[in-house]
């Protein structure tokens, strides 16, 4: 049961650590369902924290966002800890960011917030258009209640919460320093039915589908910058020389857009939804990258997020991998 | 259409075997298809998977990736990794509806001639089946 009173009280104690810089949590946003991240710097700040299922924005993200300044000579860098508040999908994020040394553990103090899943903001804004001043929202009994300015209504999962909660399969934190509350039950199950269904169309129907989606990208990267995976200083997109990609928004350029996006994250995306969430032309971007969550487990036995050990998909190999493909 | 279309092939041949392979062909007096475009690379491990997209957008029809095969990397293990990668690009590229005849890797050794002639008539043979392609190919700027 989320309790946010047993929230606050332990973002408090822990922002108030020596070697905590700052807390990153969630607080309501300015208008609808709208949320905002949170950075807390004192205890004094915690009164404004909350978790409810509204909090979709995966806070992972702004680990590996903060911005680095060059050191001055003779000072130490500050290696005090970033604490951030994860829900399961999130702290599998910042997993894999271990497991690739985007982040380090002893900079990062990883609070757990067991979570039943979170609402679809598209799904509640096209039932409720109108609403601007801020919603609040909270689950009882397996269902999602919103306070919204006409009194409370409450909705059952499958009507508002977004597509990777309802076959989520890991909605308690893999990794956390200290969990808030008592884990929740799994009740997703994965079976891939919209990848299953676009599979069995043949390549020229899916190419139609996928032309159709993709000539509305308008190439405003949101899906790369909200992605907790897509880090790199030097990306594809921005190299000039030499040019891995071109800028012009058409078809063509679009789709090789896509696929190095894709490609990129494949083995490493943890499906948090985010880059569907963000997109503003409604690409279904989580198609290509469950398509490569599945071929991934299917072919090499790998999920990415689980095991800080681990060695990332794509600088690992073993001798016996598939082959079925080469000549 | 009187003229048969010839498919533009890009192969990436890796320095130590194929490429070698495929001058065992040359200097063997091998006869083949002239339709590839070869490009040497050191290691299979040194091809990005989006220099296959690069390619088809620019021009190929079709993707050729080569190497060692497993075990017989000059790097002991490139050859592993870019298997694991095309195989991943492959399934991609399929998924968006690139029909999968145009995107093809082998392992030829340096001591293969006649086998780098088979899978060059092989590609060959599946890009022309599957037409030219036009899917996402770059368009032409005209300054």
């Amino acid at each position: 049961m989320v309790d946010l009173e047993k929230l606050r009280n332990a973002a408090k104690e822990i922002v108030s650590q020596d070697d905590v810089k700052y807390l990153i949590g969630w607080r309501d946003g300015t208008f609808g369902f709208r949320i905002s991240p949170h950075f807390m710097e004192s205890p004094e700040e915690a009164d404004k924290l909350i978790f409810s299922p509204l909090c979709t924005n995966n806070l992972a993200t702004y680990l590996t966002m903060a911005e680095k300044l060059p050191i001055p000579r003779g000072e130490e860098p500050d290696r005090r800890k970033v604490a951030v508040m994860v829900k399961g999908c999130d702290s599998r994020a910042v997993v894999q960011q271990l497991v690739e040394q985007g982040t380090n553990r002893e900079e990062v103090y990883i609070i757990g917030c067991p979570c039943e899943g979170v609402v679809d903001i598209k799904k509640i804004e096209k039932k409720f258009p109108d609403v601007l001043e801020s919603v609040e929202a909270r689950w009882e009994n397996g269902q999602i209640v919103l306070k919204l300015p006409g009194g409370e209504q409450s909705f059952p999962r499958e009507e508002v919460l977004a597509q990777k909660c309802l076959t989520c399969r890991y909605p308690n934190p893999v990794l956390a320093d200290t969990v808030l509350w008592d884990e929740v039950e799994v009740l997703g199950v994965e079976e891939y039915e919209d990848v299953k269904e676009l599979e069995g169309m043949d390549s020229k129907e899916r190419w139609a589908y996928w032309q159709d989606k993709i000539s509305n990208c308008i190439r405003c990267y949101s899906c790369r910058n909200v992605c907790p995976m897509c880090y790199c200083e030097d990306c594809v997109l921005e190299r000039l020389n030499p040019t891995w990609m071109f800028r012009s928004v058409n078809v063509a350029e679009n789709t090789a857009y896509q696929l190095a996006r894709a490609f990129h994250l494949a083995g490493r995306c943890i499906e948090c939804g985010e880059c569907e969430r963000v997109c503003p032309v409604d690409i279904p971007l989580m198609k290509l990258n469950r398509k490569l969550y599945k071929e991934v487990q299917e072919d090499f036995q790998f999920e990415p997020g689980l095991d800080p050990e681990s060695k990332p998909l794509q600088a690992s190999y073993r001798p016996d991998d598939k082959e079925d493909f080469i000549l | 259409m009187s003229e048969q279309y010839e498919p533009n092939i890009v192969a990436f041949l890796c320095n130590w075997c194929s490429y070698a392979g495929a001058d065992l062909a040359g200097t063997s007096r091998v006869h083949y298809t002239s339709n590839l475009n070869v490009i040497r690379v050191m290691c299979s491990g040194r091809v990005n998977p989006l220099f296959a997209v690069n390619a088809l957008q620019q021009g190929a029809d079709g993707v050729l990736v080569s190497g060692c095969h497993p075990g017989d990397c000059h790097y002991m293990e490139g050859n592993y990794y870019a298997r694991r990668r095309f195989a991943l690009m492959r399934e991609l590229l399929e998924f968006i509806g690139v029909e999968p005849e145009r995107f093809n890797m082998s392992w030829v050794s340096a001591s293969e001639g006649a086998k780098w002639k088979d899978v060059v008539e092989e590609v060959v043979e599946k890009a022309r089946k599957v037409g030219p392609f036009d899917q996402f190919r770059r368009n032409k700027i005209n300054w």
